[in-house]
């Protein structure tokens, strides 16, 4: 039998603060990155134009741009895709979009004549064309976040079913810090925010609520066994115990996101980025996070002795609180 | 449960998987030579979508730039008829037309060329024309010289079939025109068609008599055919002179074939939509079903005059060249206000009828609010990669799997064979589209499918671990490992349902893959691989090691 990490017994938890800090200084450098510049909208949230060109011959960014000026295509990104003979070009200013609102293929009918027209009809082929007018752009976005939202609601009300109101709020404020942090992650790589990372958003909240559950479903039942233990032990012992699965599974997952990241090509990177950066941190919030903060909640709001069934005796609802109060300053 | 019965649900699963995913035999329009043709095609009954073959997504709202519309649900209905009846005119595979909400129109061209031809032919306003059909058998009589035209000339490309054992060949080609169907229905079977080779009534032999004068059915599979000689310079010399040929909205079937009504009509039409002012429909107790619909003063006074020569002749409905409906017979001078009994047809009919007449009389112009094009190479090299990524994670799968689990690593590898299976089996079972974030969600549950199996597993060895027989570890193992299976596939299903149900495109394509695989791999998890463990159990029940 071939076994890796089995049996093991590390206090995971004992370095909850190092993790903390760690996480929250990435989550304001992510985010105050936002600051600086704002975040990367896809046109489908903007509205706009994208149109994928395909040269016969190599081409110059700068003759595609001065060409997109002279037609009055303004603060047009020039983006080369993979070869120098193929190109996005994603028009999304204000004017574009206004431009827009009285069909949206306007634009990008503009666009391709003078590339033309520039470059010889028959230099060129469109291989994609996206055009978003404005009122489109902003249904799109309300959508997003309404989804979001939704998901977010009904895996709350789904967990505090499932689970006393401590580990539920637990779950949550792990589940939260892992959207975030995939936000932070997002501005930090300057991802293009579309409806693609949207979904990859969502399933990173699955996946790390998913990743909470089966530590707290452990807890759960060691709590069950009535061990003369602390809340601080128990989490820590369920951590350990579902450490080789733990290890394994994200083993898996990761080596389907990464073989998205490397072999899928352009169009999924993104959102393979996402899924990846979302498996990592999924694993940590589930350790470092959760724990804690179901730690935390404990000791404010301490549960009855009773509820602790058998075990309720002096010493372990002692002990539940001077763990972690030992490592509160 | 009974043993017997376990493996008869996951084999019975198995076999309605396969025939789910069985390639048969359908008839589509194929691409072949740059013209679209009806063909027979075996294929796996998993759709694409637009972002994999390759196409374009149009959607249209009201513009309303030269002045409001009140009734927008009500102008989109107009619309999306207009839309519908053009959409033969792409000559696509699978178009798809339909409204979205009260105020828009998603058109869906897949495999779409020409994006700019397409916008250009949806935006166009609607026409209207009522035009009385052929009394003089003006048809007949230039036949001959059709026949001959096509005789002496070599044809662009051969009808209907390019593969000579296809078996749509056969079922159009009898005609009143031609006496001996028989022999050229067989001839068409082993050579490519009659018409092909320039034989006697390569024109004739298309068309059957209908039920009206200027009416001809024409079999389903040969329209195209028909469709690219009436295009030839020559045979539009030869056809009768101030009359205009056009296809039918409907088809018509007789016996086991499909015919698409053929009219030649008068040029002239004797009235058009813009004389209308409204329509609608009714039911009368006497005549049944119809639609009552009135002219401004100036139709009227038209329309009185024109069908007072025309009574007893048929009056086609045409609407972008399309004839809409069975023509029906005028019975009188018709003024301002008029009705066209719909003959014993359902009130589903004069409701269409209506919205035919309201659509070419008041025209809704439209505005594109949203389109993407994509190039169906970038589609096939997006394909491509998809596959084989997903390829390279399954193998990576695999070898961690039976690299670490040994002998139950198998079985579960087994498990996800079959995941896979139900999986695609139920995505084509729900008529889903594959797109590449579907794909990506397809490559990503596999990796959640893992986990179950994982959880079990783990379970199972420190059941083993605590001494226990192997037996008893496996039952407690997958007893154990449930609640918190159940629970993170329940969670992620909620996610993906949420996602389907406020996600667009190919976003609920992503929604859909991850349902179905979270279902799928729930049910292999827990009951496919248990079963599996159980009849490892069965055949070596005294056995002392499991490799776990």
């Amino acid at each position: 039998m071939l076994r890796i990490l089995h049996g093991t017994n590390y206090d995971f938890i004992r370095w909850w603060k190092w993790a903390i800090g760690l996480t929250l200084a990435f989550l304001v450098i992510g985010l105050g990155s936002l600051l600086i510049k704002p975040a990367n909208y896809s046109i489908e949230f903007t509205g706009g134009t994208l149109l994928q060109v395909e040269f016969i011959a190599p081409a110059d960014a700068g003759r595609i741009r001065s060409t997109l000026e002279r037609a009055g295509v303004h603060g047009a990104e020039i983006q080369q895709f993979g070869s120098n003979r193929e190109y996005t070009v994603r028009a999304q200013d204000a004017a574009t979009v206004r431009a827009q609102g009285r069909g949206a293929e306007t634009v990008a009918n503009r666009i391709e004549s003078v590339l033309r027209q520039e470059f010889g009809a028959d230099q060129l082929r469109i291989v994609r064309t996206e055009a978003v007018g404005p009122r489109v752009g902003s249904e799109l976005r309300r959508g997003a976040i309404i989804a979001i939202l939704i998901s977010f609601v009904i895996t709350l009300i789904y967990l505090s079913i499932r689970f006393e109101w401590r580990f539920a709020a637990a779950a949550i404020v792990a589940t939260s810090h892992d959207i975030i942090g995939t936000v932070a992650f997002i501005a930090l790589m300057r991802l293009e925010i579309s409806l693609t990372i949207v979904a990859g958003l969502l399933t990173v909240l699955g996946y790390s609520l998913n990743d909470t559950i089966i530590i707290f479903d452990r807890a759960r039942e060691n709590l069950r066994k009535g061990r003369k233990e602390s809340l601080y032990e128990t989490l820590n012992r369920s951590i350990n115990e579902t450490l080789p699965r733990s290890i394994l599974t994200h083993a898996t997952a990761l080596a389907s996101t990464v073989a998205l990241l490397i072999f899928a090509g352009e169009v999924l990177r993104p959102f393979a980025w996402v899924m990846s950066f979302g498996i990592v941190t999924g694993a940590f919030s589930s350790i470092y996070v959760a724990a804690p903060v179901l730690l935390w909640i404990e000791r404010k709001w301490p549960r009855k002795t009773g509820a602790r069934q058998s075990s309720s005796t002096a010493t372990p609802t002692s002990r539940t609180r001077r763990s972690p109060a030992t490592a509160t300053p | 449960m009974n043993l017997k019965y376990r493996l008869l649900i996951i084999f019975g699963l198995v076999a309605v998987s396969l025939w789910a995913l069985f390639p048969r035999t359908v008839v589509e329009r194929v691409k072949r030579d740059g013209q679209f043709v009806y063909d027979t095609v075996k294929r796996v009954p998993l759709k694409k979508g637009l972002d994999l073959q390759g196409g374009m997504h149009l959607s249209l709202e009201i513009d309303e730039s030269k002045g409001a519309v009140l009734d927008k649900s009500e102008a989109i209905d107009r619309a999306l008829k207009v839309v519908r009846t053009r959409i033969d005119e792409f000559g696509v595979a699978e178009p798809l037309v339909q409204k979205a909400g009260n105020d828009r129109i998603i058109v869906e061209l897949p495999g779409i060329d020409d994006p700019r031809r397409a916008q250009d032919v949806v935006q166009k306003s609607a026409y209207l024309e009522f035009q009385i059909t052929d009394e003089t058998q003006a048809l007949e009589r230039a036949l001959p010289r059709l026949d001959a035209i096509l005789k002496t000339r070599k044809l662009p490309t051969g009808p209907a079939t390019g593969k000579p054992d296809s078996t749509v060949a056969s079922a159009g080609l009898q005609s009143l025109f031609t006496t001996d169907t028989a022999k050229k229905a067989d001839s068409t079977k082993t050579d490519s068609a009659v018409a092909a080779v320039g034989g006697p009534g390569a024109f004739s032999s298309l068309l059957q008599q209908g039920q009206m004068p200027g009416e001809y059915y024409v079999a389903q599979t040969n329209v195209p055919v028909l469709t690219q000689y009436l295009a030839l310079p020559e045979v539009a010399a030869v056809l009768p002179p101030g009359k205009v040929v056009r296809w039918s909205s409907d088809t018509v079937s007789l016996g086991n074939t499909v015919y698409r009504p053929l009219y030649v009509l008068d040029a002239k039409p004797i009235i058009t939509g813009e004389f209308l002012t409204d329509a609608t429909p009714n039911t009368s107790p006497q005549e049944g079903n119809l639609v009552q619909f009135t002219m401004n003063n100036e139709g009227a006074r038209r329309f009185r005059a024109e069908t007072a020569r025309h009574i007893q002749d048929y009056m086609a409905i045409v609407l972008d060249q399309r004839v809409m409906g069975q023509p029906p017979v005028i019975q009188s001078a018709i003024g301002q206000r008029g009705q066209i009994t719909m003959g014993g047809k359902p009130l589903q009919a004069a409701q269409d009828l209506a919205l035919v007449l309201r659509a070419g009389s008041l025209p809704v112009p439209l505005k594109v609010v949203y389109t993407t094009q994509i190039g169906a190479s970038l589609g096939q090299d997006s394909v491509q990669k998809g596959m084989t990524a997903g390829i390279i994670a399954i193998g990576l799968v695999v070898l961690i799997m039976i690299g670490y689990y040994r002998f139950a690593g198998f079985l579960a590898i087994v498990g996800l064979v079959l995941y896979l299976l139900y999986t695609l089996a139920a995505l084509a079972g729900f008529n889903a589209v594959l797109t590449l974030p579907g794909l990506a969600g397809f490559i990503l549950s596999i990796g959640l499918a893992v986990d179950a199996n994982v959880l079990i597993f783990e379970r199972i060895r420190e059941e083993l671990a605590l001494g226990k027989t192997i037996r008893t570890s496996v039952d407690e193992g997958f007893r154990h490992a449930m609640s918190a299976i159940v629970d993170s596939e329940v969670t992620t299903a909620l996610t993906a349902a949420v996602l389907y149900q406020y996600g667009t495109g190919p976003v609920r394509g992503f929604a859909v893959t991850l349902l179905a695989g979270t279902a799928a791999s729930l049910f292999t998890a827990i009951f496919v691989v248990r079963t599996f463990f159980l009849v490892w159990l069965n055949r070596a029940p005294d056995t002392r090691t499991l490799s776990i």
